[in-house]
């Protein structure tokens, strides 16, 4: 099916230097190829894109001096003096990064693009995922970290993405990260916006862990409520490497997750968690996948979303074990919580499975507060809206005490409380 | 303290109780005893107010004031406590947040400032004592994961915090040993005070031997049908609740 209208930001020029615009002119050829996400697409069917397409969006440019400023404090307020990396509009910035603890590295990506490309080849498939192409194809400032081997960084690492909220820019941040043998490190990204502005952030992450590795990886996003997010990670995971990943998602009009972690080898391990928060107007969408490629593996998948009124909740959660991965374990479930009458959550598991010797689980619920809960709180003095908020908060900190990082824990507690207070005073 | 008259409540489009009439006055232990069925429970559940038993008609006076009229929570403060038969199990709520949030409800209605840190934690440690309840009940979520007997006792653990003024214990006895009859026992006894009054809800005369009431009622077909001291529950013990039933509609 052909479509008369053009892919966006493809009409602009190439940014960066001249050596990456051949990958660059190859990706938007593969986007082209692929086409932009359609609702008929059984991946795009709840979350239309239709409307970034539409908007005439321009690659956000590195940002000037005002931005920095700006961007700074909102880093401060992120981070403190936690180690950091920080993205302004999708450019990583190192004069507004931090010195890194010993055995980390952060490289300029473009400057050493085809070593990336010749050594990541296919980590990233265009046609499940059109958006990292064009993340390729206009992403500038990109930076690959390294993790030396053996190398145990015990504070988190931040990854701070700030958006100087100029209207209709994309951002396209590429972070690659690369772990070595046994090195044990912390991410904790977040995603905050300078102001109330429409942008878009199309992110794209591609981690890899050699054998033995662990890596704590939690992201929260905070956009303004204008704002547009799409997200890509890829995970690759070595033998016995272990990965923690977890997913908060507050903020955005609009916001679309990909997840895609590969247990490449025996031993592999992942637990994927997350927390989503619609409110009124907000539509955000968690499309995981976990394939289980070798023997031995584990994953554990919990999503939750609570779902306001007029707000709308996505999860797709694909679960795949190939021929020679016998004796994993795959565990996945999904509970909802509808707070209005009027919200949606569409929910959906998906399993295949080529193996005969595995345990597979996987569950869905949907469902509203619990009428008996409420009634013992409020038979003990607790005032009905107090015992509804008690309930939600209960509910949603359940899936946030995997985060093993207790400052960021309860930082992250005290944030969701707090959005939830906002969502139960929304008018209905 | 309590003057219920002519109550009848239906659940689900069914009466269950059909013109029950008591009083219980100041300081004084009632027990309502009764066969399965007979309305005990739904007794229970429409003085705490819960909204899916509809009051036709009748009326509740609770120190004077019309109780059907009062919110759940507003009960609660008031003075009014319901030791659950099935204490609800609720993932993610604090034990200790729980009894601190409802402990400040209580004060707050009352124009006091919410308890400080210490004192609550020296008042809940005490209280802990008199049920054997171990440390870890603090930091558990709510009944999560308890046995029969600890969801029970963590019931009379709230009711000793928050002092109410009427005590309705639901079925308190069912599902426990004798060792922990006795603790929950114990735990009610503690609170007997002239300014306080409860209600003994049980299917069995055994937890009478323990909390000794002052009048003994039995509850057939959602009304009282007979009344007497506590000799009348060793009476019901020995003869069944046929012989009270048969009796009544004789």
């Amino acid at each position: 099916m052909t479509d008369a209208t053009p892919l966006p930001l493809i009409e602009r020029p190439l940014p960066g230097a001249r050596v990456t615009w051949p990958a660059r002119r190859a990706a938007l050829a593969e986007l082209e190829v692929a086409g932009w996400p359609q609702k008929r697409q059984e991946r795009w069917r709840y979350t239309d894109l239709e409307p970034l397409r539409r908007d005439d969006f321009a690659t956000a440019p590195p940002p000037g001096d005002a931005e920095r400023r700006a961007a700074g404090a909102l880093l401060a307020r992120a981070a403190g003096t936690a180690p950091r990396l920080a993205f302004v509009d999708g450019h990583f910035c190192s004069e507004l990064s931090s010195v890194l603890p010993a055995g980390l590295e952060a490289l300029d990506l473009d400057a050493r693009w085809s070593e990336f490309e010749g050594r990541w080849a296919g980590h990233v498939a265009t046609k499940d995922h059109p958006l990292a192409a064009l993340n390729t194809a206009f992403s500038q400032h990109g930076l690959w970290l390294r993790v030396a081997p053996g190398c145990v960084v015990d504070a988190p690492v931040h990854v701070v993405h700030v958006g100087s909220s100029r209207e209709r820019l994309a951002a396209q941040p590429r972070l690659v990260i690369e772990v070595g043998e046994r090195a044990r490190i912390t991410l904790i990204e977040q995603i905050v916006d300078a102001g109330a502005g429409s942008g878009w952030l199309n992110s794209v992450v591609q981690l890899r862990q050699a054998a033995g590795s662990h890596v704590d990886l939690y992201r929260l996003q905070r956009h303004g409520e204008r704002q547009a997010h799409t997200s890509l990670l890829t995970a690759d995971l070595a033998a016995e490497a272990e990965l923690t990943a977890g997913y908060v998602d507050l903020g955005s009009r609009l916001a679309r997750n990909d997840v895609d972690i590969t247990l490449r080898e025996r031993g592999a391990r992942a637990e994927l968690f997350g927390l989503f928060v619609p409110g009124p107007g907000q539509h955000i969408d968690n499309h995981t996948t976990i394939v289980h490629a070798a023997p031995e593996t584990r994953s554990d998948e919990a999503f939750r979303g609570v779902i306001g009124e007029r707000g709308h909740g996505v999860f797709n959660g694909k679960v795949v074990v190939r021929p020679k991965a016998q004796r994993i374990d795959a565990r996945q479930s999904n509970d909802n919580l509808l707070l209005g009458e009027h919200c949606e959550i569409d929910t959906k598991p998906e399993l295949e499975i080529y193996a005969d010797d595995v345990k597979c689980s996987h569950g869905s619920t949907v469902g509203e507060l619990d009428a008996d809960q409420l009634f013992y709180l409020r038979a003990r003095g607790i005032d009905a809206a107090d015992a509804r908020e008690m309930l939600t908060s209960a509910f949603a900190a359940s899936v946030l005490e995997r985060v093993r990082d207790a400052a960021f824990r309860q930082s992250l507690l005290d944030l969701v409380t707090a959005r939830l207070r906002t969502l139960a005073e929304e008018p209905t | 303290m309590l003057t219920i008259e002519n109550l009848h409540a239906r659940v689900g489009g069914r009466e269950i109780l059909k013109g029950l009439t008591l009083h219980v006055p100041a300081g004084e232990v009632h027990a309502i005893m009764g066969p399965n069925g007979s309305g005990k429970s739904t007794l229970a559940q429409v003085l705490a107010g819960r909204e899916d038993y509809e009051v036709t008609a009748g009326r509740v006076l609770y120190l004077g004031q019309d109780l059907l009229a009062l919110p759940p929570e507003e009960r609660a403060r008031a003075g009014v406590f319901l030791a659950f038969q099935y204490p609800i199990e609720i993932p993610g709520v604090n034990n200790a947040y729980l009894l601190k949030a409802a402990l400040n409800a209580q004060r707050h209605a009352r124009g006091e400032p919410p308890i400080d840190a210490f004192e609550f934690m020296s008042l809940i440690k005490k209280k802990m004592e008199v049920v054997h309840a171990p440390k870890e009940f603090l930091n558990r979520s709510v009944n999560q994961g308890f046995s029969g007997g600890e969801k029970k006792r963590n019931e009379i653990l709230q009711m000793l915090m928050l002092e109410p003024r009427l005590a309705v214990l639901d079925e308190t006895d069912s599902g426990l040993d004798v060792d922990a009859l006795r603790i929950v026992a114990h735990g009610v006894n503690s609170l007997r005070s002239p300014e306080r009054s409860m209600l003994v809800v049980t299917h069995y005369e055994r937890l009478l031997e323990l909390i000794v009431p002052d009048r003994v009622h039995v509850l057939a077909g959602g009304r009282i049908v007979k009344s007497g001291d506590r000799d009348l529950a060793r009476q019901l013990d020995q003869r069944g609740y046929d012989w009270v039933q048969t009796g009544a509609q004789a």
